[in-house]
C-alpha cells in the first residue's frame, strides 16, 4: 500500500495531468474547473483532446471492468464548451533573459507558454509562415480542424510570445547570430524528414512521402492521385493519408502494413473509420519493389510473418519466401518513418546520433553548445504530441533553473496505484462507455469536416461518472478510535484492524463515503468531499435561494448517479444540492439545514437495486431515518424531512404548505 | 469497554433548562467505539440541543468538544480555559468520564448526557452486549470463557435455574440461558468436569473500590 501513489492515468501521462481531478469536475458539470485543471499544465488542450494517443487510456482501471474512462474525448469536451473563456492572466516580464525558441510545434510552443508565464522574453522562429508544427500541417483537418490549433497557438502569442515565421536554421539565421540576440537558444524543429526505402522504383514519379504530401494538402493543394492508391505504413501519418486520398476522390485506397492489427500503431479507432471509409488494409506484408515506366504503376509486396522480438518489444516482421504479389497503384504514399533533418543540426555544430537525432545531457535538453537546448522529436524522433508537450514543459523548466541559478530539480516520481484486486472488481457496476458521435460515412469522404463530433454535455457528465476516482477515496486520520465500524460497513471489505488504528487501501477505496457518513470519531476523511466543503456548499445555497424570498424553502439533495444531468425535476421551492450516493451523508447533514431555518428537506435517491456502491441506499435510508427522529424530539417535526419521488413531491409540498414555516422562524414548536 | 447510551432528548432539554452556554463534551474512547458519545454525536446532540433551544426562547450557546478520555485528568486540563467560557458542561463520557470532568473542573457543573450501561463486547455491526459485571471475582476459568454473574438474568454461578427452556432465557426469551451456553462450550473443550465442583458465593464488593498499582503509586 502507498498512500503517495497517483491515479495510473496521471502516472501514465507524461505531463502528469490531474485527470481524476478534471473527470471529477466534468462529472458534476463544472466545465471550467475542468479546463483550468487540464490549463494548468497543457496549453493544447482542444488538439490533445482530439488527437492524444491517450496513455492515460491504457493504464486506467476501469478496463478491469468493463471499458477505460474516454479520458480525450472529456478532455475535448471540456476545452470545446470552454473557447471562449479567458483562463491565463497575461504576464508581467520579470527578467531580462530573451529566449529563442526555434520551430513552433508542441514542443517549442508549450516551453514559450511557460517561459512567458515565467517572465521571460520569448521569440519562437519556424521555417513555415503557419505556426504549430504538425498539429497545423501535418494532421488533416478532419481530425484536427486548423481554426482550433490557430486559436491555441495565438492564445500562446497573447502571452507576449513573438513569433518570426518563413526563416529557417541554416538557411536565414545562424546559431551564432542568434546567440547574439537571445541568451538561449531552444530547438524544437522536430523530427519530419521522411524515410524512404532503397527499393527499385523509389525514385519513379508517383511514389511520394506521407509527411509532404498531408502539408501539402493542408496548405490547400490537391495533388492529382489517380485513382488507385497504396500506403505504405500503419501509423497515424499512413492511415492520415490514406483517409486524405479518399477525401481526394480516389477510389481504391489499400493500406500496407508489415505486421498484423495488433501491433499497428495507429490504433483500433482509426483502423475502424479507415475501414469504414472504404479503405482496404493488407498486414504482413512489405514491398520489395516499384515498377512503373517514368510513373509508377504498380508496387510488389513479399507476404512476412512475426519472427522473434526486436529491440522494440515487437515480433519482428519475417518475409515468406515465393510469397510476392502486385498491386496497382497510380500513387504510392510512404509512411514507414521519419527522422530529424540532420544536415542542418550537423553544421550548426550540434553532435548528432546515428538515427540523426540531436544528443543532449538529459531531460534537461542541454546540447554540446552552451546555451544551446533541444528537445522534442528532434531529440527523440517521432513522438506524440503529449510527449513533445512534456519535453517542451521539462526544458522551459530547466531554463527557468539554469538562467535563476537554482539545482536542477529533481524530477517527481509518479508511482501509479495497483490494480483493483479482484474480489473488488467484481463487486463494481458495469457501465457502458460513451460512444463519440461522428459523421455519416457519405458526409465525411467527400470533404475535410471533422469526423468526431464531441459528446453532449449529458454524454460527457455519464462518461465522466463512470470514473472510479481511484486514489480519492478514505483515508483514517489519527483520532480513529478503532471502533472498526468501517471495517464491518464497507460493502467492498477494504478497512481493516491495524495496529493501532483502521487502515484503508487507498488504492482499493471505492470512494462511496459510507465509511466516512458512519464514523463515530469523524476520523474517516472522504478526500472528494470534504466535511467543510459540504457545510460550505449548503450554507452557500441556502443564502442565495434566501434571496429569492420563497415562502417555503426546501433544500433537496439528489444523487448524481441516479440523475446525472441535474437535479430530478425542477420546482421553485427546492434548491438541489447533488451528492456522489447520498448513503455518504450522515444525520447531521439531514438535520443542520433545519438549523439554517430551511423549511423542508427532501432526498431523491436511485433506484433501490442502482446503487452505484451497492449499500448506499440503505445507509441513507437509515441516517434519514434518525434524522427525523431527532427533528421529532426536537419539536420541528420529522415531516419536514423525507425520501421522496418526483411522483410524490406534491403530498410533500401539501404537507409542508400545511405544517408552515420552519419553527425556527416563528418560535413556535410542532406538538410531537 | 464501557457501554452507553444517550439519555432520552427531553431528559437532557430539562437539565440545561438554566444553562445559556453549554460546552457539550465528547469522549474519544469507549463511548465512540459504542457509537454514542463521540465527536459525530457530538455535532449532532450539539445541532440538536440549539434548534431545541430556539423553539423554547432560551437560545443556548452549544460549544462542540471532543476529548480522547474523560476519566484521566491530563486530558480534562486540555479543554481548561475553553470551558471557564461556560456555563456547564454536558458530558457524553461514561459515569466515570462524567465524575472525572466534575472533579478536575469543579468550578463547573458538570451534568451527564449518557446512561452508562454495561461492560461489553462488539456482538457485530452497530451492537454491544454486556459480558461483565466487574464483580472483582473471576470465575471464568471454570466457565468455559462466558461469564454467568453478567449474562444469565439471575446471576446464578453455579447452573442454570428451572427457567431455561431450548436453550433460553425465561426472563428474556430473546436471550440465550448463558448456563446452556457455558455446558455447550465446557463439552467443546471436553471439560464438562469442571461443573463438578462448586462456586462460593460472591462477597459483594465494598463501594468505593480502588486500585493501587505499588510499582507505580511509590510516590
Amino acid at each position: 500500500m502507498n498512500d503517495k501513489a497517483v491515479p495510473p492515468c496521471q502516472a501514465a501521462c507524461p505531463i502528469h495531468t490531474d485527470v481524476r481531478g478534471y473527470v471529477s469536475a466534468i462529472a458534476k458539470g463544472d466545465v471550467e474547473e475542468a479546463i483550468r485543471i487540464i490549463r494548468q499544465v497543457n496549453p493544447f488542450p482542444s488538439s490533445c483532446g482530439r488527437i492524444c494517443t491517450r496513455l492515460c487510456e491504457k493504464a486506467c482501471r476501469r478496463a478491469q471492468i468493463d471499458e477505460p474512462i474516454s479520458i480525450r474525448e472529456l478532455k475535448r469536451f471540456a476545452s470545446d464548451q470552454t473557447l471562449g473563456l479567458k483562463l491565463i492572466e497575461i504576464p508581467e516580464n520579470s527578467y531580462e533573459e530573451k529566449i529563442a525558441v526555434i520551430g513552433s510545434g508542441p514542443a517549442g510552443l508549450t516551453a514559450a507558454h511557460d517561459l512567458a508565464l515565467l517572465g521571460y522574453r520569448v521569440t519562437v522562429f519556424d521555417s513555415q509562415h503557419v505556426l504549430g508544427g504538425m498539429l497545423s500541417q501535418g494532421i488533416p483537418d478532419y481530425r484536427l480542424p486548423k481554426d482550433l490549433v490557430k486559436k491555441e497557438v495565438d492564445n500562446i502569442l497573447a502571452l507576449g510570445v513573438e513569433a518570426k515565421t518563413g526563416l529557417s536554421l541554416g538557411q536565414d539565421f545562424t546559431l551564432e547570430e542568434l546567440l547574439k540576440d537571445y541568451q538561449a537558444v531552444f530547438i524544437a524543429v522536430g523530427s519530419q524528414k521522411s524515410l524512404l526505402p532503397k527499393y527499385n522504383g523509389v525514385e519513379l514519379n508517383g511514389v511520394i512521402a506521407a509527411v509532404e504530401f498531408l502539408k501539402q494538402v493542408s496548405r490547400g493543394h490537391k495533388p492529382r492521385l489517380g485513382k488507385n492508391i497504396a500506403v505504405i505504413g500503419g501509423g497515424h501519418t499512413a492511415i492520415d493519408a490514406a483517409r486524405t486520398s479518399v477525401r481526394l476522390g480516389a477510389s481504391d485506397v489499400t493500406i500496407v502494413y508489415r505486421r498484423t492489427v495488433d501491433e499497428i500503431p495507429a490504433g483500433p479507432e482509426e483502423v475502424e473509420h479507415a475501414e469504414k471509409e472504404g479503405i482496404k488494409i493488407i498486414y504482413l506484408a512489405a514491398p520489395v519493389e516499384f515498377s512503373g515506366n517514368e510513373k509508377v504503376q504498380s508496387v510488389r509486396f513479399i507476404k512476412m510473418q512475426l519472427g522473434d522480438l526486436d529491440k522494440s518489444g515487437r515480433r519482428r516482421p519475417v518475409p515468406i519466401e515465393n510469397s510476392e504479389f502486385e498491386i496497382t497503384a497510380d500513387t504510392v504514399i510512404l509512411a514507414i518513418g521519419y527522422m530529424p533533418d540532420a544536415e542542418v543540426l550537423k553544421e550548426s555544430g550540434l553532435n548528432i546520433s546515428r538515427s540523426g537525432t540531436v544528443l543532449v545531457k538529459d531531460y534537461t535538453g542541454i546540447t554540446n553548445i552552451h546555451d544551446v537546448f533541444a528537445a522534442g522529436d528532434v531529440v527523440s524522433g517521432p513522438q506524440s504530441v503529449i510527449e513533445a508537450i512534456a519535453s517542451g514543459r521539462r526544458v522551459a523548466e530547466a531554463l527557468h533553473h539554469y538562467f535563476r541559478t537554482m539545482p536542477d530539480k529533481e524530477e517527481k516520481n509518479f508511482m501509479a496505484l495497483k490494480e483493483l484486486d479482484d474480489g473488488i472488481v467484481k463487486l463494481i457496476n458495469k457501465s457502458e462507455r460513451q460512444k463519440m458521435p461522428a459523421l455519416k460515412v457519405e458526409e465525411r469522404i467527400t470533404n475535410f469536416d471533422e469526423v468526431d463530433l464531441g459528446y453532449s454535455k449529458d454524454q460527457a457528465v455519464m462518461e465522466a461518472q463512470r470514473c472510479l476516482n481511484c486514489g480519492a477515496g478514505a483515508v483514517v486520520a489519527d483520532n480513529c478510535a478503532a471502533c472498526l465500524n468501517c471495517v464491518r460497513i464497507c460493502p467492498y471489505g477494504i478497512p481493516f484492524p491495524g495496529k493501532e488504528i483502521a487502515e484503508i487501501d487507498i488504492s482499493q477505496c471505492q470512494a462511496c463515503g459510507i465509511c466516512a457518513s458512519e464514523c463515530p470519531a469523524s476520523a474517516i476523511i472522504l478526500q472528494l468531499e470534504a466535511k467543510e466543503n459540504n457545510r460550505a456548499e449548503l450554507e452557500k445555497a441556502v443564502d442565495i435561494a434566501r434571496e429569492e424570498t420563497p415562502e417555503i424553502l426546501i433544500i433537496g439533495f439528489y444523487c448524481r448517479y441516479g440523475s446525472p444531468i441535474g437535479p430530478p425535476f425542477d420546482e421553485d421551492e427546492v434548491c438541489w444540492l447533488g451528492k456522489f450516493c447520498t448513503g455518504r451523508m450522515d444525520e447531521h447533514q439531514f438535520i443542520y439545514p433545519f438549523e439554517l431555518e430551511v423549511d423542508g428537506v427532501v432526498i431523491h435517491m436511485c433506484k433501490n437495486d442502482e446503487c452505484r456502491f451497492r449499500d448506499g441506499n440503505q445507509w441513507s435510508k437509515s441516517h434519514i431515518k434518525s434524522a427525523k427522529k431527532i427533528l421529532n424530539e426536537i419539536g420541528i417535526g420529522a415531516d419536514r424531512l423525507d425520501i421522496i419521488s418526483e411522483e410524490d413531491f406534491h403530498n410533500f409540498r401539501n404537507k409542508l404548505h400545511a405544517l408552515g414555516i420552519n419553527p425556527l422562524r416563528t418560535g413556535k414548536k410542532v406538538k410531537t | 469497554m464501557i457501554v452507553a447510551e444517550l439519555k432520552p432528548f427531553k431528559e437532557i432539554e430539562n437539565m440545561l433548562r438554566d444553562y445559556k452556554k453549554v460546552m457539550v463534551l465528547g469522549c474519544g474512547t469507549c463511548v465512540t467505539v459504542c457509537m454514542s458519545g463521540g465527536e459525530r454525536q457530538v455535532e449532532l446532540l450539539a445541532s440538536a440541543l440549539r434548534m431545541a433551544g430556539r423553539l423554547e426562547r432560551n437560545e443556548i450557546i452549544a460549544g462542540e468538544k471532543t476529548i480522547l478520555r474523560q476519566c484521566d485528568p491530563e486530558f480534562i486540563d486540555q479543554i481548561k480555559d475553553e470551558a471557564s467560557n461556560y456555563d456547564a458542561i454536558l458530558s457524553m463520557a461514561c459515569g466515570a468520564g462524567v465524575q472525572g470532568v466534575a472533579e478536575r473542573l469543579a468550578g463547573i457543573h458538570i451534568l451527564p448526557a449518557m446512561n452508562t450501561t454495561f461492560i461489553g463486547v462488539s456482538d457485530g455491526q452497530g451492537t454491544w452486549i454486556e459480558a461483565c459485571a466487574a464483580c472483582g471475582d473471576c470465575i471464568l476459568d471454570r466457565t468455559g470463557g462466558i461469564c454467568p454473574v453478567a449474562r444469565c438474568a439471575k446471576s446464578l454461578i453455579n447452573g442454570p435455574c428451572g427457567g431455561s427452556k431450548g436453550g433460553l432465557c425465561e426472563v428474556s426469551k430473546n436471550n440465550p440461558c448463558v448456563w446452556q451456553q457455558i455446558y455447550a462450550r465446557l463439552g467443546k473443550l471436553n471439560l464438562i468436569n469442571l461443573l463438578k465442583g462448586m462456586s462460593q458465593p460472591k462477597t459483594r464488593p465494598v463501594h468505593p473500590r480502588k486500585l493501587v498499582n505499588p510499582k507505580n503509586a511509590f510516590g
